[in-house]
């Protein structure tokens, strides 16, 4: 949708693929953080 | 109906519902409640119990203008063609039973449930007219407003009245008929969508039928657009219009009636001409009602575990390219389960189903995609919270730990983002991967 709609988000925001929302765990979340990203968007 | 009946290998449970189903694709096993007609399968129709039954009910086939006796064949062309009583009229006399050649009356009858396997289902569930509230429009305070549905069984030979076009409150032919069309759809308080053209083809032909029937009727269909898009649709239409029908682009808000003659008053503007308001007098009015996803759609919905869209109806696989399958493999829909369609759509749609299921069915073997959960057994806890947590009914706590059917299992990983003891990976997607994924983006910062 995002795609089709042109839409823009800016370049620092790195996406990665996820088969489904549920495979989110907070280790995987507090280890983006730790590594020093501003914060961690759980999309989908 | 009947010729499927006759196919040898194919068995028709009439008067009969769903009640469970479980299983994959290739294994399914699905629970079905044979009600009770509390007549045997030695009836063969001959209907001499209807003759003698002295209790009445409402005939449901007709939209319940007509009485039916309490001991009935649903339709004429019921498959099969067995006799049912509706044990909230029967008065138990026992008429039908001394009438009945065959001994078929069977009032201790129970329903029973019994238990079938297949391989695949076609969810074919169709679709019920939108019954407007009362009042809208007039319907159910004046009877000469009927819906499009009861006008289709006055206009059937086989109908309340023999074919004859009456109408319902002195039983007169009509001599002045209004069609609304979009009753209920296109109106962003009831349904939103439009009903596929299908409402606006039937009120063309049956205004045709009608001007067969009696050539001196005066029509006129109250429209917001006419979806004519089909093949040989558009023609159709402008052969209804040559006949001399009326198509006026309206809206009508308010109908009133003539409290004497149960005539109908309305007042509408053609939106199309610069005429102003007109009031109009109408004998019969036929609101052409939006079509709706069925009554009992969520028991469906929740037995094998479907989705429905924003408009009620099943949701497909994907709503271009694969309007036929649903996520579940093993499980397609065909017609108006699916969203409002015409019969020759259905057709299409049921026909592509089959041949989608066939193909399916015709394999010894199923080709799944590697991203499937897998349990380490030496570690599993047997806790449970993977099962409780599965949108799938995918894994199950067996005596050994957590078993995963990797047919209904489709890598989604909230198994393993629950797992306390880490015991689940998911195949291509392990947590060391995503880890690595991490810290290569974020190195750069």
């Amino acid at each position: 949708m995002a795609g089709t709609i042109r839409a823009q988000y800016p370049a620092t925001i790195r996406p990665i693929r996820i088969n489904c929302t549920g495979r989110v765990t907070p280790s995987l979340m507090m280890r983006a953080i730790g590594k020093g990203a501003d914060g961690v968007l759980v999309a989908g | 109906m009947l010729e499927s009946a006759r196919t040898p290998g194919m068995n028709i449970y009439t008067y009969s519902e769903v009640e469970d189903a479980s299983g994959f694709v290739g294994n399914f096993k699905v629970k079905i409640r044979k009600k009770a007609r509390y007549v045997n399968n030695d009836c063969n129709g001959c209907g001499a119990c209807y003759e003698v039954c002295p209790a009445y009910g409402y005939d449901e086939f007709n939209e319940g203008m007509n009485p039916r006796k309490a001991i009935y064949a649903s339709f004429t062309q019921a498959v099969p063609s067995i006799a049912q009583i509706d044990m909230t009229k029967c008065i138990k006399c026992g008429l039908c039973e001394s009438a009945c050649e065959l001994n078929a009356i069977d009032f201790d009858q129970e329903e029973e449930i019994i238990e079938i396997e297949v391989g695949s289902i076609i969810v074919a569930t169709g679709w019920d007219e939108y019954e407007p509230e009362t009042g809208y429009l007039g319907y159910n305070v004046y009877p000469n407003v009927i819906t499009q549905l009861k006008l289709e069984r006055i206009l059937a030979p086989n109908g309340p009245t023999f074919g004859h076009l009456v109408r319902p409150s002195d039983g007169k032919n009509p001599k002045n008929i209004l069609f609304i069309q979009c009753v209920g759809s296109r109106d962003l308080t009831k349904q939103t969508y439009c009903s596929a053209g299908v409402c606006c083809m039937i009120s063309i032909k049956n205004t045709k039928l009608i001007k067969q029937h009696l050539p001196d009727v005066d029509i006129t269909v109250a429209y917001m657009d006419i979806r004519a898009a089909g093949k040989d649709y558009e023609e159709y239409f402008t052969a209804s219009r040559k006949e001399g029908i009326k198509y006026v682009r309206t809206n009508i808000s308010k109908i009133h009636e003539d409290p004497e003659t149960h005539n109908l008053k309305v007042i509408l503007q053609n939106t199309l001409s610069t005429a102003g308001l007109k009031e109009f007098e109408y004998d019969l009015i036929v609101l052409s009602c939006a079509m709706v996803p069925p009554k009992g759609i969520e028991k469906i919905e929740r037995i094998l575990k479907l989705e429905t869209s924003q408009d009620g109806f099943f949701k497909e696989f994907h709503s271009r390219l694969n309007p036929i399958d649903t996520k579940i493999p093993g499980i397609a829909l065909a017609g108006a389960s699916q969203g409002p369609k015409s019969i020759a759509e259905s057709i299409a749609q049921g026909r592509a189903a089959a041949s989608s299921l066939a193909r399916l069915m015709s394999k010894d073997k199923y080709r799944i995609l590697l991203i499937r959960a897998n349990v380490d057994k030496e570690l599993c806890a047997k806790c449970g919270l993977c099962e409780l947590n599965c949108p799938y009914d995918a894994i199950k706590i067996e005596s050994d730990g957590a078993e995963v059917n990797d047919i209904l299992c489709r890598g989604c990983g909230s198994c393993l983002a629950n797992c306390p003891s880490e015991a689940i990976t998911l195949r291509y997607y392990r947590e060391p991967q995503y880890e690595k994924q991490i810290d290569a983006i974020l190195e750069e910062i």
